[in-house]
């Protein structure tokens, strides 16, 4: 993964069985096409109370279409497999993971080519315990902060996060508008004066303008919600062609194969 | 009384949630801890039911009944006769004390059978709070009457039409508002379930119940009843009212789950019989969750929409797993004939959930001998349910009625201009 002051890129995502399972391999080698070299893998699940209407109903539509734990290993293997050069990481919520067993799915994670996690509903206590395997199997936790984070919880969470701490831009549910401000930059210097981990922003981030304002500010930016939006609405064909506009329109540097 | 261990019960319990929640939750949690260690907050509490919700309920003896089905003195203990028309309105009013306290303006609640949400419509309403409801779509359209009492009173109900469109969605949609808005809004979760601290939370507010039925069946009987049965959706009528009892290893506790039409996947609310729920991790805690292989949360029915919930309380988990408690169900079926009984032999009208605790109460006392007694947890009225009722036992004149009432409103367009500026006014 990458190294704390690289030039920002984006990660992206999909959720698997969205709009359905052999879709997804597609979508994601548009992504990579496109030049994202870091996709979230979402399980879907029936309760994602972090998510907002466009995850709500992706999940939905990928249960009925045979999303699961193991259909996300499954693709997994084949797209870490297919692209070496992209960091594949597993987000779920807690409990289809703890109903295959963590410590199974983690290996059995790992194994698939999943280098990290992002799971909303795992508070950082019940992650310290793991993390001796997760540094066994180098599968990094990548933990969330958010706007009201506590000054005494920020670096407790920094230190049981690996590679990357998740931003969380402001209050509420994926899948809306995020005001990039004068608070928002002491927010980021804020954490940063708990880690030296890159920071990967997320929840709001829809245009060129978004990426352009997170530029020199963090290492990575998450379009995740806007994606599946054109995803739903156009396609998984359309939505690469628009990740490839909306990654040439902010200015960020073609990442290479390597 | 009772005590979580970090906010666990045994294996249950805890607080599995996004890191944005976690600060309303502590603040919350510190909050409690401080004000159930001191005998006058508890005081303003009982006062405040007093005054404005006609407690301490009574404890009603069924003769009739008792001598009909031929066992055990049958008592009721009259949640129903609480403002608002169900025990909900006890954790309201408590919460309430809260959000004075933490200086919160605005208040949101989920709500299955609406009961919840119209006593937080009724508390918004007192304290001067802006009310939003979260409620299943399908749960709306069984449970109208409340939803027409919580818009008049002020409070913005949002219907929930993703999944299965009742209790858990309505929750998850609650959850969802909160972390937008938790640092003015205060969740008034309806019952033993959710994070912690809201599972010992409601239950401290709820023990109310038990606390009063403790002295007054001493008074009644000289001694202990010999069991209790409530019905048991999230769990807080029955923590209410079991929770004073819990030492008294002689009184037999029994939870009545929803039977619903049949044991099938989504035919059922039963989360503590074998081969129903299994433990899992959703909605920010761990307790028995209907759920399939893979940890996606499971379907469920009741004939009672707020029964209709697809965890329990963490509490009721580890009583059951412990041996406290003894779970038992009832079918739509049973409930409908233990409404029907009660209505004939006492003249009470009960609520659909609390005929579930009927049903197991009436098998159970059938079973035990003349000098025992058994107290059933009446947890609410059942003039919400009139609908229902009235599709299960069907009267041709009242669906006549119901076709005529809907032609008087077609014919006053002048009421229908008002109505239309009242819901347009809601809105604005």
């Amino acid at each position: 993964m990458l190294k704390s002051g690289s030039p920002l890129q984006v990660m992206s995502h999909a959720v698997v069985g969205f709009p359905s399972l052999e879709e997804n391999l597609r979508a994601i080698d548009g992504l990579v096409e496109a030049g994202v070299r870091m996709i979230e893998l979402q399980v879907p699940f029936s309760d994602p109370v972090a998510d907002g209407p466009t995850l709500v109903n992706a999940c939905y539509q990928a249960l009925q279409q045979g999303g699961s734990v193991a259909a996300t290993l499954a693709l997994a293997r084949q797209v870490s497999t297919r692209h070496p050069q992209v960091t594949f990481i597993l987000m779920s919520y807690l409990n289809p993971l703890y109903r295959y067993g963590l410590e199974q799915c983690f290996r059995d994670a790992a194994e698939a080519g999943i280098r990290g996690l992002i799971i909303p509903d795992w508070p950082v206590e019940e992650v310290e315990p793991m993390l001796p395997l997760l540094d066994e199997l180098d599968l990094s936790p990548i933990l969330m902060v958010t706007p009201n984070t506590s000054t005494d919880r920020l670096p407790r969470i920094c230190r049981a996060s690996r590679k990357m701490v998740y931003v969380v831009a402001r209050m509420g549910v994926t899948g809306s508008a995020t005001k990039w401000d004068q608070e928002f930059i002491d927010y980021i210097d804020r954490i940063r004066s708990h880690t030296k981990l890159p920071l990967a922003v997320g929840f709001g981030i829809r245009h060129a303008e978004d990426l352009k304002s997170l530029k020199d500010k963090v290492e990575v930016a998450a379009v995740c919600s806007r994606y599946i939006e054109w995803q739903d609405q156009e396609g998984s064909d359309a939505a690469a062609a628009n990740m490839a506009t909306l990654i040439k329109d902010s200015g960020l540097p073609r990442l290479g194969d390597s | 009384m009772i005590r979580s261990q970090n906010g666990m019960f045994g294996e249950f319990g805890g607080r599995f949630v996004p890191e944005i929640l976690l600060p309303a939750l502590l603040e919350l949690e510190e909050m409690f801890g401080r004000l159930r260690e001191d005998a006058d907050f508890w005081q303003e509490y009982v006062e405040l039911t007093q005054q404005f919700s006609g407690r301490p309920t009574p404890l009603t003896p069924c003769h009739r009944l008792s001598e009909h089905l031929g066992g055990a003195s049958i008592w009721l203990k009259r949640e129903d006769l609480n403002h608002s028309g169900a025990h909900k309105v006890n954790n309201v009013l408590g919460q309430g004390l809260l959000v004075k306290r933490l200086g919160k303006k605005r208040v949101i609640a989920e709500t299955g059978a609406g009961q919840h949400g119209l006593a937080t419509a009724i508390m918004a309403a007192r304290l001067g709070l802006d009310a939003t409801i979260y409620m299943g779509a399908d749960d709306i359209e069984r449970q109208y009457s409340n939803v027409f009492w919580m818009r008049q009173l002020g409070a913005t109900v949002v219907p929930v039409t993703t999944g299965a469109r009742t209790l858990k969605e309505a929750m998850d949609e609650a959850l969802r508002d909160w972390a937008a808005s938790c640092e003015t809004t205060h969740y008034v979760l309806g019952t033993a379930c959710g994070p912690a601290p809201f599972p010992e939370l409601v239950t401290y507010f709820q023990s109310v119940i038990g606390i009063e039925l403790k002295d007054q069946i001493q008074t009644a009987i000289g001694r202990m009843p010999d069991a209790i049965t409530a019905c048991v959706g999230g769990g807080s009528n029955a923590m209410g009212v079991f929770t004073p009892f819990l030492e008294q290893s002689e009184v037999k506790l029994i939870g009545v789950e929803a039977g619903g039409r049949s044991r099938d996947d989504g035919d059922h609310s039963i989360r503590l019989q074998p081969d129903t729920a299994e433990t899992g991790i959703a909605q920010g805690f761990k307790t028995l969750f209907l759920q399939n292989q893979d940890g996606q949360l499971g379907h469920t029915h009741s004939i009672a929409a707020g029964l209709d919930y697809v965890g329990v309380s963490p509490i009721i988990a580890h009583l059951h797993q412990s041996g406290r408690l003894t779970a038992d169900s009832a079918s739509d079926e049973q409930v409908l004939d233990a409404f029907k009984l009660l209505m004939q032999y006492e003249g009470i009208i009960p609520a659909l959930e609390s005929s579930h605790a009927l049903a197991g109460g009436f098998k159970a006392a059938a079973e035990m001998s003349a000098d025992q007694h058994l107290v059933i947890n009446l947890s609410g009225r059942g003039d919400k349910d009139i609908f229902n009722v009235a599709r299960a036992f069907p009267q041709p004149e009242w669906t006549a009625f119901l076709q005529r009432e809907i032609d008087r409103q077609n014919n006053e367009p002048a009421d229908q201009s008002s109505i239309a500026a009242a819901e347009e006014a809601r809105h604005a």
